[in-house]
């Protein structure tokens, strides 16, 4: 009797406890969007499966919790930038939230596109919750932080990593890698070098011959700047090119001023890349990030460099994978030397990609948006974002249940990230990046297509690349 | 007098919202193209640069190269749609042809289909690897069909989505202008002896002017500045293959924000519509003005 009422005693008081908690933290979201009860608050991003995510699942969350209408538009990166900035140059309060990918945050932080979060709060304590703490995050944060001020500019929504993907059931196969013994006489396994990636891409291209199967991916659209990052990004840093090749102080880009844009390795990586053409599917060269992941997920690849992004449906969604439980991950293949570069912080070996939602000055609810992120940077929220769209923004993500039995699915993605993303580096604080982009890429695509050698398009590349920072002023 | 004001007034509505969409743009962009301006410069404001822009664009070999490819591009598409637009009208005016209503129906259903949808529709037909244009090409001409590779292949299938969009607009106008043809002056010319092309080259075509005129102006106006649908099928690509001046001109002015520089590029471009049209207004009527 006595150790009943005890366990009832204790049974009612967890049940309060719980309660009460629940309770108080449906309250705060309420009370502090009592104000903007009714409002709409639009936002824009590019479509991945992390931003789907929001629109399908966190918007109407916090429009139930809130009442606070949420109107997301998931459209393409062209067209995200292109409405984003325009609206935000324009200053006419379309969007009350937009989407800054880690690259474009350097020009909006220098036009002063974007409020501050952390002064926003500090100014309006009723409108900041418990629940939002920056130091949750990772140090992907620091890209969105004010590099003067140190304050928070924008709230990551996305993180990952460029890994190299490679189709373990082939490489694991006794067969094929008898075959591949007796051709090469190196053993099949996931290239550590460019030498070995070329090698094991000519060999998976001979023997996919009549099975649709190539040898590997190449990012190598000749008319989207998705090539252009896919080169400087990925491949360059590999070969010890860094920041695009562009010198950060004296902004010069050709070899001759100081730049590696047109610099040996650079040149070297360059004819790597577009060497790997012979060996990749006929849509690589029409080929983004999204058909990147498609042609891996397709089968039609025996190896790639993926955007970490669409790593967890390509290892684990047979809706949309042929290749579910058959991927295998690893770090890029290097160039000597630069591993050890990396490690020691004076290079990278690939891009550390992702995206943070900020706050336009042009808004026209920005507290309400507010409220949103915040929410959105709960920790609560991560863990089912992660397994919607493999992206890790906070470091208790990691150690949560479901996500390390999703790394176990992905072949240790997630522990790769977090033990190695140190490895990996956003793109260089350029504020003139779309400027530069625009007038390098055309040299990439004319490489690709072979209108020129990509040792004349990266001489042309940097030539033009130095000539327009002239004109924008960077370089006198 | 009082007939002239109110004549006036009723055309104020129009004039105004004209003179806003069209003049008020029109000034700005001469006023920018004087102007070194762009808002991603160390200095983003509008610094005086005279006549700079203009004289760099004459030095700029992308932009006469895009320049020159479009106006390939123009002439290509509106020969052609003139040509199938005209045998078209005739094929769907004549009595003996079964189904003429049907085929005149679906022959008509691109013209209201979005150039954005278009361009996607081409993209998925043409696409490397997976499209059915290639698969198919391959199969029956044994030639490996790349519109992000080759070219001439990029070109050539531009070519084709703009007459399959296109053309039904021009063989809808040729018909109407046939239609309205009075009977008389053929029926006279038959009388004369004149054969076929005779009555054609000397009958139809003089009395069919005005309506191909019409015609052939919007159609060459409309692919200078074809965009939406060469960005979706091609991006401008492979390299700049496709990138027409409408493509490279939205290049210069969003994504790189070279505001003087592009509106610089918008006026030559307009220049040079105004003088080619002029030129073919000359030519086809043998007049230096006056339209009837």
């Amino acid at each position: 009797m006595n150790s009943f009422v005890k366990a009832a005693c204790v049974g009612f008081i967890s049940l309060g406890v719980w309660s009460s908690t629940a309770l108080a933290q449906d309250s705060w979201w309420k009370t502090a969007a009592q104000p903007y009860q009714g409002a709409t608050i639009r936002g824009i991003s590019e479509s991945t499966p992390a931003s789907k995510y929001v629109e399908q699942v966190l918007g109407p969350k916090f429009t139930e919790e809130t009442g606070i209408k949420v109107e997301f538009e998931a459209t393409s990166w062209d067209q995200m930038y292109d409405k984003a900035i325009k609206d935000m140059e324009a200053n006419t309060g379309i969007y009350d939230f937009v989407y800054i990918e880690q690259d474009i945050v350097y020009t909006y932080l220098a036009r002063n596109f974007l409020v501050d979060i952390t002064k926003t709060l500090a100014d309006n304590a009723k409108i900041a919750s418990p629940d939002f703490k920056p130091e949750n995050f990772t140090t992907f944060l620091n890209y969105f932080k004010d590099p003067k001020s140190g304050n928070v500019m924008g709230v990551p929504m996305e993180a990952f990593i460029k890994p190299y993907l490679y189709r373990k059931d082939l490489f694991d196969d006794p067969a094929i890698q008898k075959a591949y013994k007796d051709s090469t006489g190196a053993d099949l396994k996931p290239a550590t070098t460019h030498d070995e990636y070329t090698q094991i891409a000519k060999f998976f291209t001979e023997y996919g011959a009549d099975k649709e199967l190539w040898g590997t991916t190449v990012q190598a659209s000749s008319s989207h700047p998705a090539a252009f990052y896919e080169f400087f990004e990925s491949i360059a840093p590999t070969f010890g090119v860094y920041n695009w090749g562009i010198n950060g102080t004296t902004f010069a880009a050709t070899e001759a001023n100081g730049g590696q844009m047109n610099s040996a390795a650079a040149k070297k990586a360059l004819n790597y890349w577009v060497g790997l053409l012979k060996y990749a599917p006929p849509e690589s060269t029409s080929s983004t990030w999204d058909e990147v992941a498609g042609t891996f997920a397709a089968g039609r690849a025996a190896q790639g460099l993926v955007y970490g992004e669409n790593a967890a449906w390509i290892a684990t969604d047979e809706s949309k994978s042929t290749v579910v439980g058959k991927v295998g991950v690893s770090l890029p293949p290097v160039e000597a030397g630069v591993m050890e570069a990396a490690e020691s912080g004076k290079g990278y070996i690939g891009y550390y990609d992702g995206g943070a939602f900020g706050i336009p000055h042009s808004s026209k609810n920005k507290d309400a948006s507010l409220l949103f992120l915040q929410y959105i940077g709960q920790a609560s929220v991560q863990t089912d974002w992660v397994l919607a769209g493999s992206r890790i923004v906070m470091n208790s993500t990691y150690d949560d249940p479901k996500i390390v039995d999703q790394d176990k699915k992905m072949n240790g993605y997630y522990t790769l990230m977090r033990e190695d993303g140190k490895l990996f580096a956003g793109a260089p604080p350029f504020p003139f990046h779309s400027q530069v982009l625009q007038v390098v890429a055309p040299f990439i695509y004319k490489a690709i297509v072979g209108e020129i050698k990509p040792d004349d398009a990266l001489d042309q590349a940097a030539t033009a690349a130095e000539a327009e920072l002239v004109k924008l002023g960077y370089r006198k | 007098m009082r007939q002239s004001n109110i004549g006036w007034l009723f055309l104020a509505p129009a004039t105004l919202i004209l003179f806003v969409v069209g003049f008020v743009p029109f000034i700005y962009i001469l006023y920018v193209g004087f102007f070194d301006w762009n808002t991603n410069a160390i200095d983003p404001t509008l610094r005086w640069a005279g006549l700079q822009n203009y004289r760099s664009l004459v030095f700029d070999t992308t932009f006469l190269n895009s320049l020159a490819r479009t106006l390939g591009f123009a002439f290509f598409v509106v020969v052609s749609e003139l040509l199938s637009g005209y045998v078209l009208a005739r094929a769907l005016m004549a009595d003996r042809l079964w189904g003429r209503q049907f085929f005149r129906t679906i022959h008509t259903l691109p013209i209201v289909v979005a150039p954005i949808a278009v361009g996607a529709t081409w993209r998925l037909l043409c696409v490397p690897g997976f499209g059915i244009v290639p698969y198919y090409v391959k199969l029956w001409f044994g030639i490996d069909y790349n519109i992000s590779t080759n070219a001439y292949h990029a070109f050539a299938t531009a070519i084709i989505m703009d007459l399959w969009h296109w053309t039904p607009f021009v063989t809808l106008s040729l018909m109407a202008g046939l239609t309205a043809l009075p009977k008389e002056p053929l029926e006279q010319a038959q009388i004369d002896g004149g054969n076929k092309l005779q009555i054609f080259w000397y009958v139809i075509v003089p009395m069919l002017k005005p309506v191909l005129l019409t015609t052939v102006f919007i159609r060459l106006m409309d692919a200078l500045r074809s965009v939406d649908e060469i960005w979706m099928l091609t991006k401008g690509g492979p390299a700049e293959a496709t990138r027409f001046i409408g493509l490279h001109i939205w290049i210069n002015v969003f994504p790189k924000t070279d505001y003087g520089y592009g509106a610089a590029m918008s006026l030559l471009t307009l220049y040079v519509t105004i003088v080619l049209s002029w030129l073919l207004f000359v030519a086809m009527t043998g007049r230096k003005g006056g339209a009837q």
